[in-house]
Protein backbone atom coordinates (compact mmCIF):
# COMPACT_ATOMS: atom_id res chain seq x y z
CA UNK A 1 0.00 0.00 0.00
CA UNK A 2 1.25 3.54 -0.97
CA UNK A 3 0.43 6.38 1.34
CA UNK A 4 1.29 9.05 -0.54
CA UNK A 5 -0.84 11.73 -1.11
CA UNK A 6 -3.56 10.56 1.29
CA UNK A 7 -2.61 13.28 3.55
CA UNK A 8 -2.45 16.81 3.44
CA UNK A 9 -1.62 19.47 5.96
CA UNK A 10 -4.79 21.53 5.99
CA UNK A 11 -3.70 24.10 9.18
CA UNK A 12 -0.78 25.61 10.16
CA UNK A 13 0.80 27.78 13.05
CA UNK A 14 3.98 29.01 14.59
CA UNK A 15 5.34 31.38 17.24
CA UNK A 16 7.58 33.80 16.96
CA UNK A 17 10.18 32.31 19.00
CA UNK A 18 11.77 34.37 22.26
CA UNK A 19 14.74 34.09 24.14
CA UNK A 20 12.90 35.63 27.44
CA UNK A 21 9.63 33.33 27.75
CA UNK A 22 8.24 36.43 30.25
CA UNK A 23 7.10 33.47 32.36
CA UNK A 24 4.62 31.82 30.27
CA UNK A 25 4.58 27.81 30.38
CA UNK A 26 5.07 25.32 27.78
CA UNK A 27 1.55 24.19 28.06
CA UNK A 28 0.49 27.43 27.79
CA UNK A 29 2.68 27.92 24.13
CA UNK A 30 1.00 24.77 23.00
CA UNK A 31 -2.30 26.05 23.94
CA UNK A 32 -2.04 29.01 21.94
CA UNK A 33 -0.20 27.87 18.84
CA UNK A 34 -2.54 24.50 19.32
CA UNK A 35 -5.76 27.42 18.82
CA UNK A 36 -4.17 29.46 15.90
CA UNK A 37 -3.66 25.98 14.11
CA UNK A 38 -7.53 25.19 13.97
CA UNK A 39 -8.48 28.61 13.66
CA UNK A 40 -6.41 28.45 9.99
CA UNK A 41 -7.39 25.34 9.39
CA UNK A 42 -11.20 26.80 9.27
CA UNK A 43 -11.97 24.24 12.25
CA UNK A 44 -13.59 23.39 15.89
CA UNK A 45 -11.48 22.29 18.79
CA UNK A 46 -14.11 19.65 18.69
CA UNK A 47 -13.25 18.59 15.29
CA UNK A 48 -9.83 17.61 16.49
CA UNK A 49 -9.93 14.21 17.42
CA UNK A 50 -5.88 13.33 17.15
CA UNK A 51 -3.31 14.37 19.03
CA UNK A 52 0.37 14.23 18.59
CA UNK A 53 3.30 15.69 20.95
CA UNK A 54 6.43 16.04 20.81
CA UNK A 55 8.10 15.87 24.15
CA UNK A 56 8.18 19.32 26.24
CA UNK A 57 11.72 21.04 27.65
CA UNK A 58 11.38 21.52 30.91
CA UNK A 59 8.42 20.00 32.10
CA UNK A 60 8.18 16.40 33.04
CA UNK A 61 6.93 13.61 29.61
CA UNK A 62 5.30 11.31 32.31
CA UNK A 63 2.11 11.01 30.20
CA UNK A 64 2.55 14.53 28.84
CA UNK A 65 -0.53 13.67 25.59
CA UNK A 66 -2.92 13.29 28.82
CA UNK A 67 -1.76 16.55 30.23
CA UNK A 68 -1.68 18.51 27.00
CA UNK A 69 -4.78 17.06 26.25
CA UNK A 70 -6.18 17.83 29.76
CA UNK A 71 -4.93 21.77 29.92
CA UNK A 72 -6.66 21.92 26.24
CA UNK A 73 -9.79 19.96 26.95
CA UNK A 74 -9.59 18.06 24.50
CA UNK A 75 -10.98 14.06 24.27
CA UNK A 76 -8.89 12.66 21.38
CA UNK A 77 -9.60 9.59 19.90
CA UNK A 78 -5.53 9.03 18.84
CA UNK A 79 -2.91 9.94 21.27
CA UNK A 80 0.75 9.88 21.59
CA UNK A 81 4.24 11.39 21.74
CA UNK A 82 7.06 11.02 19.52
CA UNK A 83 10.34 11.15 21.00
CA UNK A 84 13.30 11.05 17.94
CA UNK A 85 14.89 14.22 19.15
CA UNK A 86 15.38 17.20 16.70
CA UNK A 87 13.36 14.44 13.89
CA UNK A 88 10.10 14.74 16.04
CA UNK A 89 8.21 17.08 14.18
CA UNK A 90 8.37 15.45 11.09
CA UNK A 91 8.26 12.16 12.32
CA UNK A 92 4.82 12.98 14.16
CA UNK A 93 3.36 14.06 10.62
CA UNK A 94 4.07 10.88 9.47
CA UNK A 95 2.39 9.27 12.10
CA UNK A 96 -0.59 11.69 11.54
CA UNK A 97 -0.47 11.11 8.14
CA UNK A 98 -1.03 6.99 8.82
CA UNK A 99 -3.40 7.54 11.53
CA UNK A 100 -5.78 10.07 8.95
CA UNK A 101 -5.45 7.27 6.28
CA UNK A 102 -5.80 4.32 8.53
CA UNK A 103 -9.14 6.18 9.97
CA UNK A 104 -7.79 6.51 13.55
CA UNK A 105 -8.62 10.11 13.53
CA UNK A 106 -9.74 12.33 11.19
CA UNK A 107 -7.95 15.81 11.61
CA UNK A 108 -4.55 14.92 13.35
CA UNK A 109 -2.99 18.39 15.23
CA UNK A 110 1.11 17.91 15.72
CA UNK A 111 2.36 20.15 18.95
CA UNK A 112 5.48 20.92 19.35
CA UNK A 113 7.64 23.41 21.26
CA UNK A 114 8.30 24.71 24.90
CA UNK A 115 9.54 27.18 27.26
CA UNK A 116 13.80 27.43 27.18
CA UNK A 117 15.56 27.63 30.24
CA UNK A 118 19.31 28.63 30.30
CA UNK A 119 19.59 27.56 33.90
CA UNK A 120 18.53 23.64 33.26
CA UNK A 121 20.17 23.98 29.87
CA UNK A 122 23.42 24.58 31.02
CA UNK A 123 23.35 22.81 34.32
CA UNK A 124 24.56 19.00 34.73
CA UNK A 125 21.32 18.04 35.04
CA UNK A 126 19.95 19.24 32.36
CA UNK A 127 23.05 18.27 30.14
CA UNK A 128 22.33 14.93 31.34
CA UNK A 129 19.01 14.89 30.86
CA UNK A 130 19.50 14.58 26.99
CA UNK A 131 22.34 11.83 27.72
CA UNK A 132 21.79 7.68 27.63
CA UNK A 133 23.57 5.91 30.39
CA UNK A 134 26.47 4.88 27.85
CA UNK A 135 26.92 8.71 26.77
CA UNK A 136 26.99 9.24 30.81
CA UNK A 137 29.14 6.64 31.72
CA UNK A 138 31.56 6.75 28.73
CA UNK A 139 31.59 9.99 27.48
CA UNK A 140 31.11 12.74 30.02
CA UNK A 141 34.23 12.12 32.00
CA UNK A 142 35.87 12.99 28.69
CA UNK A 143 34.22 16.86 28.63
CA UNK A 144 32.42 16.25 25.68
CA UNK A 145 29.87 19.83 24.90
CA UNK A 146 26.77 17.72 24.04
CA UNK A 147 25.48 18.31 20.35
CA UNK A 148 28.00 20.47 19.94
CA UNK A 149 31.35 18.31 19.63
CA UNK A 150 29.30 15.44 18.19
CA UNK A 151 28.81 17.52 14.81
CA UNK A 152 32.44 19.23 15.36
CA UNK A 153 33.54 15.51 15.38
CA UNK A 154 31.62 14.97 11.91
CA UNK A 155 33.04 18.54 10.37
CA UNK A 156 36.24 17.37 11.18
CA UNK A 157 36.23 14.20 9.87
CA UNK A 158 34.24 15.60 6.75
CA UNK A 159 37.24 18.02 6.34
CA UNK A 160 39.68 15.92 6.24
CA UNK A 161 38.15 13.23 4.33
CA UNK A 162 36.34 15.63 1.80
CA UNK A 163 38.68 18.70 1.67
CA UNK A 164 35.55 20.64 3.12
CA UNK A 165 36.67 24.03 4.14
CA UNK A 166 35.04 26.59 6.87
CA UNK A 167 34.01 28.79 4.46
CA UNK A 168 32.19 26.77 2.81
CA UNK A 169 30.41 25.93 6.33
CA UNK A 170 30.16 29.43 6.66
CA UNK A 171 28.21 30.20 3.79
CA UNK A 172 25.32 28.45 4.94
CA UNK A 173 25.07 30.49 8.21
CA UNK A 174 25.48 33.32 5.39
CA UNK A 175 23.03 32.73 3.21
CA UNK A 176 20.53 31.42 5.54
CA UNK A 177 21.03 35.03 7.79
CA UNK A 178 20.29 36.97 4.16
CA UNK A 179 16.60 34.47 4.45
CA UNK A 180 15.88 35.70 7.95
CA UNK A 181 16.22 39.24 7.10
CA UNK A 182 13.12 38.69 5.00
CA UNK A 183 11.55 36.88 7.69
CA UNK A 184 9.61 39.14 10.60
CA UNK A 185 9.93 36.30 13.16
CA UNK A 186 12.95 35.41 12.77
CA UNK A 187 15.04 35.73 16.38
CA UNK A 188 18.11 37.38 14.16
CA UNK A 189 16.70 38.82 11.43
CA UNK A 190 18.30 42.84 12.18
CA UNK A 191 22.30 42.67 10.47
CA UNK A 192 23.72 40.67 8.02
CA UNK A 193 26.30 38.60 8.39
CA UNK A 194 29.57 37.95 6.07
CA UNK A 195 31.71 34.71 5.95
CA UNK A 196 34.50 36.77 7.53
CA UNK A 197 31.62 37.40 10.18
CA UNK A 198 31.23 34.05 10.50
CA UNK A 199 35.09 32.60 11.21
CA UNK A 200 36.06 35.68 13.26
CA UNK A 201 33.11 34.86 15.62
CA UNK A 202 34.96 32.58 18.83
CA UNK A 203 35.76 29.23 17.69
CA UNK A 204 33.47 27.36 20.27
CA UNK A 205 34.59 23.53 19.29
CA UNK A 206 36.93 23.66 16.31
CA UNK A 207 36.08 23.91 13.42
CA UNK A 208 32.61 25.25 14.48
CA UNK A 209 32.24 29.05 15.37
CA UNK A 210 29.78 30.91 17.37
CA UNK A 211 27.96 31.96 14.55
CA UNK A 212 27.57 28.36 13.50
CA UNK A 213 25.43 27.07 16.45
CA UNK A 214 21.97 27.28 16.78
CA UNK A 215 20.40 29.63 19.73
CA UNK A 216 17.92 28.10 21.85
CA UNK A 217 14.89 29.57 22.51
CA UNK A 218 11.46 29.48 23.86
CA UNK A 219 8.35 29.00 20.91
CA UNK A 220 5.51 26.55 19.23
CA UNK A 221 4.55 25.46 15.94
CA UNK A 222 1.44 23.24 15.14
CA UNK A 223 0.46 21.53 12.12
CA UNK A 224 -3.08 19.88 11.02
CA UNK A 225 -2.69 16.72 9.05
CA UNK A 226 -6.09 15.86 7.57
CA UNK A 227 -7.09 13.17 4.89
CA UNK A 228 -6.83 14.74 1.10
CA UNK A 229 -10.44 13.84 0.57
CA UNK A 230 -11.49 16.20 3.53
CA UNK A 231 -8.52 18.68 2.31
CA UNK A 232 -10.03 19.85 -0.93
CA UNK A 233 -13.06 21.02 1.30
CA UNK A 234 -11.20 23.11 3.42
CA UNK A 235 -9.99 26.86 3.17
CA UNK A 236 -6.44 26.35 2.52
CA UNK A 237 -4.35 25.15 -0.38
CA UNK A 238 -3.74 21.35 0.52
CA UNK A 239 -0.26 20.81 1.36
CA UNK A 240 0.26 16.92 0.22
CA UNK A 241 2.31 14.81 1.91
CA UNK A 242 3.88 12.56 -1.22
CA UNK A 243 6.62 10.67 0.53
CA UNK A 244 8.11 9.96 3.75
CA UNK A 245 10.96 8.22 5.00
CA UNK A 246 12.44 7.23 8.26
CA UNK A 247 15.84 5.82 9.29
CA UNK A 248 18.32 5.46 12.59
CA UNK A 249 22.54 3.90 13.08
CA UNK A 250 23.04 5.29 16.27
CA UNK A 251 22.21 7.36 19.13
CA UNK A 252 25.39 8.53 20.26
CA UNK A 253 27.70 9.44 17.14
CA UNK A 254 30.64 7.55 18.53
CA UNK A 255 28.63 4.36 17.51
CA UNK A 256 27.91 5.66 13.93
CA UNK A 257 30.12 3.40 11.60
CA UNK A 258 30.81 6.19 9.33
CA UNK A 259 30.59 9.35 11.28
CA UNK A 260 30.34 11.66 7.92
CA UNK A 261 27.36 9.26 6.61
CA UNK A 262 24.39 9.62 7.59
CA UNK A 263 20.85 7.69 7.91
CA UNK A 264 19.64 10.47 5.75
CA UNK A 265 20.84 8.13 3.18
CA UNK A 266 18.40 5.64 3.68
CA UNK A 267 15.46 7.66 5.09
CA UNK A 268 15.23 10.30 1.90
CA UNK A 269 15.23 7.70 -0.24
CA UNK A 270 12.84 6.20 1.15
CA UNK A 271 10.35 9.53 0.70
CA UNK A 272 11.77 9.71 -3.04
CA UNK A 273 10.63 6.17 -3.68
CA UNK A 274 7.18 6.52 -2.22
CA UNK A 275 6.78 10.14 -3.84
CA UNK A 276 8.11 8.76 -7.41
CA UNK A 277 9.87 11.99 -7.17
CA UNK A 278 13.67 12.82 -7.22
CA UNK A 279 16.12 15.62 -5.93
CA UNK A 280 16.27 17.51 -8.43
CA UNK A 281 12.18 18.06 -8.55
CA UNK A 282 12.28 19.72 -5.71
CA UNK A 283 12.07 23.50 -5.89
CA UNK A 284 12.35 24.08 -1.85
CA UNK A 285 14.74 22.39 0.76
CA UNK A 286 13.62 22.80 4.32
CA UNK A 287 16.62 21.21 6.04
CA UNK A 288 17.35 20.29 9.65
CA UNK A 289 20.25 22.76 10.56
CA UNK A 290 21.49 22.62 14.05
CA UNK A 291 24.87 23.42 12.51
CA UNK A 292 26.10 24.00 8.71
CA UNK A 293 27.54 20.42 8.77
CA UNK A 294 24.17 19.33 9.39
CA UNK A 295 22.88 20.65 6.27
CA UNK A 296 26.43 19.15 4.11
CA UNK A 297 25.89 15.93 5.30
CA UNK A 298 22.11 16.09 4.65
CA UNK A 299 22.11 17.51 0.79
CA UNK A 300 24.59 14.83 0.24
CA UNK A 301 23.06 12.07 1.69
CA UNK A 302 19.29 12.87 0.15
CA UNK A 303 20.98 12.64 -3.14
CA UNK A 304 21.11 16.93 -4.11
CA UNK A 305 24.98 15.75 -4.99
CA UNK A 306 27.65 13.53 -4.63
CA UNK A 307 29.04 12.43 -1.75
CA UNK A 308 31.61 14.60 -0.34
CA UNK A 309 30.80 17.53 -2.54
CA UNK A 310 28.42 19.23 0.03
CA UNK A 311 30.66 22.12 0.55
CA UNK A 312 31.57 22.49 -3.23
CA UNK A 313 27.85 22.47 -3.79
CA UNK A 314 26.43 25.10 -1.04
CA UNK A 315 30.24 27.33 -2.56
CA UNK A 316 28.31 26.75 -5.93
CA UNK A 317 24.31 27.69 -5.20
CA UNK A 318 22.75 30.78 -3.70
CA UNK A 319 20.63 29.45 -0.81
CA UNK A 320 18.73 32.56 -0.65
CA UNK A 321 15.14 32.97 -1.11
CA UNK A 322 16.11 35.06 -4.16
CA UNK A 323 18.35 32.17 -5.35
CA UNK A 324 18.54 29.17 -7.96
CA UNK A 325 18.78 26.48 -4.50
CA UNK A 326 16.18 28.08 -1.76
CA UNK A 327 16.91 26.66 1.19
CA UNK A 328 15.80 27.36 4.64
CA UNK A 329 13.80 30.61 3.36
CA UNK A 330 12.58 31.25 7.16
CA UNK A 331 16.62 31.56 7.93
CA UNK A 332 16.82 28.35 8.92
CA UNK A 333 17.07 27.35 13.22
CA UNK A 334 20.45 29.12 12.66
CA UNK A 335 19.25 32.19 12.50
CA UNK A 336 15.21 31.68 13.39
CA UNK A 337 16.46 29.98 16.38
CA UNK A 338 15.59 26.72 18.25
CA UNK A 339 12.29 27.02 20.00
CA UNK A 340 13.01 23.38 21.60
CA UNK A 341 11.14 20.33 19.75
CA UNK A 342 9.43 23.23 17.59
CA UNK A 343 12.84 23.70 15.50
CA UNK A 344 12.33 21.21 13.53
CA UNK A 345 8.78 22.09 13.25
CA UNK A 346 9.89 25.10 11.59
CA UNK A 347 11.18 23.14 8.69
CA UNK A 348 7.80 22.16 7.86
CA UNK A 349 5.57 25.32 8.85
CA UNK A 350 8.12 27.43 6.72
CA UNK A 351 7.78 24.80 3.83
CA UNK A 352 3.70 25.28 4.06
CA UNK A 353 4.12 29.11 4.17
CA UNK A 354 6.05 28.54 0.58
CA UNK A 355 3.95 25.97 -1.55
CA UNK A 356 0.45 27.87 -0.17
CA UNK A 357 2.07 30.85 -1.66
CA UNK A 358 1.96 32.88 1.99
CA UNK A 359 5.76 33.42 2.30
CA UNK A 360 4.99 37.04 1.83
CA UNK A 361 8.40 39.36 0.91
CA UNK A 362 10.39 35.71 1.02
CA UNK A 363 8.01 33.66 -1.21
CA UNK A 364 9.97 31.94 -3.78
CA UNK A 365 8.71 31.78 -7.09
CA UNK A 366 8.43 28.16 -8.21
CA UNK A 367 6.67 26.34 -4.99
CA UNK A 368 5.32 23.13 -6.27
CA UNK A 369 7.85 20.83 -4.34
CA UNK A 370 9.28 20.85 -1.09
CA UNK A 371 11.86 18.18 0.56
CA UNK A 372 11.84 18.66 4.64
CA UNK A 373 14.03 16.93 6.80
CA UNK A 374 13.91 16.40 10.05
CA UNK A 375 17.27 15.71 12.12
CA UNK A 376 17.73 14.09 16.12
CA UNK A 377 20.68 14.11 18.13
CA UNK A 378 23.99 13.84 16.63
CA UNK A 379 23.23 13.21 13.01
CA UNK A 380 21.21 9.87 14.35
CA UNK A 381 17.43 9.67 14.19
CA UNK A 382 16.39 11.05 10.52
CA UNK A 383 12.60 11.63 9.42
CA UNK A 384 12.52 13.10 5.76
CA UNK A 385 9.37 14.27 4.01
CA UNK A 386 8.06 15.26 0.50
CA UNK A 387 5.58 17.92 0.50
CA UNK A 388 3.51 18.88 -2.84
CA UNK A 389 1.02 21.04 -4.09
CA UNK A 390 -0.54 18.56 -6.30
CA UNK A 391 -1.97 15.58 -4.80
CA UNK A 392 -0.30 13.05 -7.35
CA UNK A 393 2.78 15.12 -8.49
CA UNK A 394 5.27 12.58 -9.98
CA UNK A 395 7.78 13.27 -12.70
CA UNK B 1 27.89 -8.03 32.67
CA UNK B 2 31.09 -6.69 33.83
CA UNK B 3 33.99 -5.51 35.89
CA UNK B 4 32.02 -3.28 38.12
CA UNK B 5 28.77 -3.97 36.49
CA UNK B 6 29.21 -2.18 33.54
CA UNK B 7 28.95 1.31 35.18
CA UNK B 8 32.93 1.68 35.28
CA UNK B 9 35.10 -0.18 33.02
CA UNK B 10 38.19 1.49 34.35
CA UNK B 11 39.96 0.82 37.90
CA UNK B 12 42.27 2.71 39.77
CA UNK B 13 45.56 0.46 39.23
CA UNK B 14 44.66 -0.41 36.11
CA UNK B 15 47.48 -0.38 33.28
CA UNK B 16 45.94 -2.41 30.31
CA UNK B 17 42.56 -1.58 28.87
CA UNK B 18 39.99 -4.25 28.39
CA UNK B 19 37.29 -4.10 26.03
CA UNK B 20 34.18 -6.39 25.34
CA UNK B 21 34.17 -9.26 22.73
CA UNK B 22 31.78 -11.82 21.76
CA UNK B 23 33.57 -15.30 21.01
CA UNK B 24 30.82 -16.64 19.00
CA UNK B 25 30.57 -13.60 16.73
CA UNK B 26 34.32 -12.49 16.81
CA UNK B 27 33.26 -9.32 17.58
CA UNK B 28 34.82 -6.65 19.61
CA UNK B 29 32.13 -4.58 21.33
CA UNK B 30 32.24 -1.19 22.88
CA UNK B 31 30.25 0.23 25.11
CA UNK B 32 29.45 -2.58 27.54
CA UNK B 33 26.51 -4.44 27.49
CA UNK B 34 25.19 -7.75 28.82
CA UNK B 35 24.54 -9.40 25.42
CA UNK B 36 26.62 -9.30 22.63
CA UNK B 37 24.60 -7.35 20.75
CA UNK B 38 25.02 -9.13 17.67
CA UNK B 39 24.04 -12.25 18.64
CA UNK B 40 21.72 -11.12 21.25
CA UNK B 41 22.67 -14.17 23.10
CA UNK B 42 26.28 -14.64 24.12
CA UNK B 43 27.68 -13.26 27.45
CA UNK B 44 31.09 -11.01 25.96
CA UNK B 45 34.00 -11.91 27.72
CA UNK B 46 36.24 -8.99 28.32
CA UNK B 47 39.98 -9.30 26.18
CA UNK B 48 42.80 -7.11 26.68
CA UNK B 49 43.83 -4.63 24.07
CA UNK B 50 47.36 -3.48 23.16
CA UNK B 51 46.34 -0.27 24.15
CA UNK B 52 47.45 1.37 20.84
CA UNK B 53 45.16 2.71 18.14
CA UNK B 54 44.96 6.05 15.89
CA UNK B 55 42.90 9.32 15.97
CA UNK B 56 39.95 8.64 13.65
CA UNK B 57 38.46 12.51 14.05
CA UNK B 58 38.39 15.32 17.24
CA UNK B 59 37.61 18.51 18.39
CA UNK B 60 39.51 21.03 20.58
CA UNK B 61 37.06 22.06 23.33
CA UNK B 62 37.53 25.41 23.88
CA UNK B 63 34.60 26.81 26.09
CA UNK B 64 33.12 24.19 28.55
CA UNK B 65 29.98 24.82 30.86
CA UNK B 66 31.28 21.59 32.98
CA UNK B 67 32.72 22.95 35.82
CA UNK B 68 35.27 20.16 36.22
CA UNK B 69 36.34 20.99 32.52
CA UNK B 70 36.35 24.49 32.75
CA UNK B 71 39.68 25.66 33.98
CA UNK B 72 41.58 22.69 31.29
CA UNK B 73 39.98 24.35 28.22
CA UNK B 74 41.57 24.02 25.37
CA UNK B 75 41.67 20.23 25.55
CA UNK B 76 40.90 17.28 22.77
CA UNK B 77 37.53 15.23 22.85
CA UNK B 78 38.25 12.54 20.35
CA UNK B 79 37.27 9.27 19.07
CA UNK B 80 40.48 6.78 18.74
CA UNK B 81 40.16 3.46 16.75
CA UNK B 82 41.77 1.03 18.65
CA UNK B 83 44.20 -1.79 17.01
CA UNK B 84 41.32 -4.37 17.24
CA UNK B 85 39.21 -1.87 14.86
CA UNK B 86 36.93 -0.94 17.63
CA UNK B 87 36.56 2.96 18.38
CA UNK B 88 35.84 4.85 22.16
CA UNK B 89 35.91 8.51 23.06
CA UNK B 90 38.68 9.60 24.89
CA UNK B 91 40.45 12.78 25.41
CA UNK B 92 44.46 13.13 23.55
CA UNK B 93 46.95 14.34 26.50
CA UNK B 94 50.46 15.57 25.70
CA UNK B 95 50.22 16.96 23.26
CA UNK B 96 48.79 20.59 22.49
CA UNK B 97 45.07 21.05 20.57
CA UNK B 98 46.57 22.23 17.17
CA UNK B 99 49.12 19.66 16.86
CA UNK B 100 46.75 16.96 17.21
CA UNK B 101 45.42 15.71 13.88
CA UNK B 102 43.20 12.63 12.19
CA UNK B 103 45.44 9.82 11.21
CA UNK B 104 47.83 10.41 14.18
CA UNK B 105 49.37 7.11 15.83
CA UNK B 106 48.09 7.18 19.83
CA UNK B 107 48.96 4.96 22.94
CA UNK B 108 47.07 4.60 26.14
CA UNK B 109 47.88 6.70 28.91
CA UNK B 110 46.12 7.07 32.32
CA UNK B 111 44.98 10.10 33.97
CA UNK B 112 42.79 11.00 37.30
CA UNK B 113 39.16 12.20 36.87
CA UNK B 114 36.39 12.45 38.98
CA UNK B 115 38.11 10.00 41.47
CA UNK B 116 38.76 7.84 39.13
CA UNK B 117 41.28 6.93 37.13
CA UNK B 118 40.47 6.89 32.97
CA UNK B 119 41.90 5.93 30.21
CA UNK B 120 43.44 8.51 27.89
CA UNK B 121 45.82 8.63 25.01
CA UNK B 122 48.77 10.21 23.95
CA UNK B 123 50.63 10.84 20.73
CA UNK B 124 52.50 7.21 19.94
CA UNK B 125 56.52 6.49 20.96
CA UNK B 126 57.97 5.68 17.54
Amino acid sequence: MNISGTAAITGMAELKPEIDAGGRSSLGLLSEVAGRAIKDAGLKKSDIDGLLLTPPAEDSCFMWPAQVAEYLKMSPSYLNMVELGGASACAAVTRAALAVTAGLCRHCLCLSGGIWDSQVFNSREGKMAVMSRAEINYELPYGPMGFNSGYALIANRHMYEYGTTPEQMAKIAVDQRQNALANPDALFNKQAISIDDVLNSPLIVDPIHLLEIVRPCSGAAAVIISRSEEAIDMPNVPVYLLGMGEACTHNSIIYSDNITLSPVKFSAARAFAMAGLKPADMDLLSLYDCYPITVIITLEDAGFCKKGEGGGFVQSHDLTYRGDLPLNTHGGQLSFGQPSYAGGMSHVSEAVRQLRGEAETRQIENNRLAFVNGNGGVMSTQSSLILGRERNDRR
Amino acid sequence: MTEDNGKKWFKKGRTVLKVQYCPVCEKYIFFPRELCPYCLEVKPEWKETVGRGKIYSYTAVRRSSLPEFEDRVPYTYAMVELHEGIRIPTNIVDCPVNKVRIGMPVELAWIEESKDIIPVFRPATP
